[in-house]
């Protein structure tokens, strides 16, 4: 039987010493972020950056009791203007995303490749079709680049800090793509939340 | 826990009462002429709202009725009604505050707009159909589409305990129009049955 998405997070709280952590108000969250600095990280600079306008944390770890289970790992690119864009739309089919997870002192995830044409994890999901102007059907696809995580995903415990490592490529040429302040690349983490529920302790 | 089993779940743990007509519940609210601001407040102000701007006369649901949310729908639409992108392009978040506690916080909505393809989950298609240069004059099919955000958890609204979604942002332009925001999900009506 599978795991499911709240068993997972009392189990790591359990093995983290968390006994508090199920007393906590359940609900859906997501994290996001922009490397405005171009330094190659995401989430590691979150308390310099303008709130809700870059980011929606203030440091890039969950205060006592606070986590979040990621299930969906998304890039997006943010240009000067503060637009959200699509990266294909932006980079071009030729360019990938290589990042890495780290929670803590531990990468968690390794190496995974995003593709500007359409992640692997997002198959049959054309996200968006933009149509030249005057013509009745669609000729752009606006591809998802998401990584759905298998199984019931990878909890990020309270107090822990996180960020994610990325590079872009040219998947052609295999060569670095460094991204500008017009181009920068955003990333977002959503998953089931745990909120800090106080309840009659205070 | 099925949607049907945390209310029953909730309620109980609470002393609401279990009987009732369940059935899908929609609550929805609209902001007339929001402008550019950093903070909507939905559910909220009912007043000189009619009933085709809101199905609410407070900020709570009745005594005998509580509902759980699973789906969260925010639309905007100009003074020409026009659909528009909720907030233009920039960055939202939603915060859901049920009674004194913050039941959803900081949730961000403009990945699940359906202009950039990065919807939180697989189901959603984000399939607007939008010009590449953006002159909705010109194009044939819906130009836009709304926000729709389904939850991974069931939020439960309890009997008469005060709701409120919260939208911020850096100064998004909402426009002159009206932005609407619906919260659905299971839910349970009164139902006198047999008591009258």
């Amino acid at each position: 039987m599978a795991l499911s998405a709240q068993d997972k997070i009392l189990y790591v709280a359990n093995k983290l010493g968390l006994s508090s952590l199920n007393l906590m108000q359940g609900s859906t969250g997501a994290v996001y972020d922009v490397d405005t600095d171009i330094s190659g990280q995401i989430f590691t600079s979150a308390s310099r950056h303008q709130n809700p306008g870059t980011t929606n944390i203030t440091e890039n770890q969950f205060e006592v009791n606070e986590a979040l289970l990621v299930e969906n790992i998304a890039f997006y690119v943010k240009n000067a203007q503060g637009q959200t864009l699509n990266f294909q739309a932006v980079y071009g089919s030729e360019a990938v995303i290589v990042f890495d997870l780290v929670i803590g002192n531990k990468r968690v995830m390794k190496d995974t490749p995003v593709f500007a044409a359409g992640s692997p994890y997002t198959f049959a999901n054309a996200a968006q079709i933009a149509v030249t102007v005057g013509e009745s059907i669609g000729t752009v696809f606006r591809p998802r680049h998401q990584v759905f995580m298998e199984g019931a995903g990878i909890l990020i415990p309270p107090q822990v800090q996180w960020y994610v490592d990325y590079r872009v490529f040219n998947v052609v040429t295999g060569a670095t793509i460094t991204p500008t302040d017009a181009t920068a690349i955003g990333c977002y983490l959503f998953g089931t939340r745990v909120l800090l529920n106080f309840n009659t302790s205070i | 826990m099925s949607q049907i089993g945390k209310l029953g779940y909730v309620d109980s743990k609470l002393g609401a009462p279990t009987s009732g007509q369940q059935t899908t519940r929609i609550l929805f609210n609209t902001i007339e002429a929001p402008g550019t601001t950093s903070s909507l407040s939905f559910f909220k102000n009912f007043q000189g709202l009619t009933n085709g701007q809101t199905n609410l006369t407070q900020n709570k649901l009745d005594s005998m009725e509580s509902m759980v949310i699973k789906t969260i729908w925010l639309t905007q639409i100009d003074s020409s009604n026009v659909l528009q992108s909720f907030g233009g392009f920039s960055q939202q978040t939603l915060s859901i505050i049920v009674g004194n506690q913050t039941v959803v916080k900081n949730l961000p909505i403009h990945f699940n707009q359906g202009i950039n393809g990065q919807a939180f989950d697989r189901l959603h298609e984000n399939a607007a159909v939008n010009s590449d240069d953006n002159v909705s004059a010109t194009d044939t099919l819906q130009t836009r589409m709304p926000i729709e955000i389904r939850l991974l958890t069931d939020i439960v609204i309890p009997p008469q305990v005060a709701f409120e979604v919260r939208i911020e942002s850096n100064a998004a332009a909402y426009g002159t129009g009206a932005v609407v925001c619906a919260l659905s999900g299971y839910g349970k009506i009164f139902s006198a049955g047999n008591t009258f």
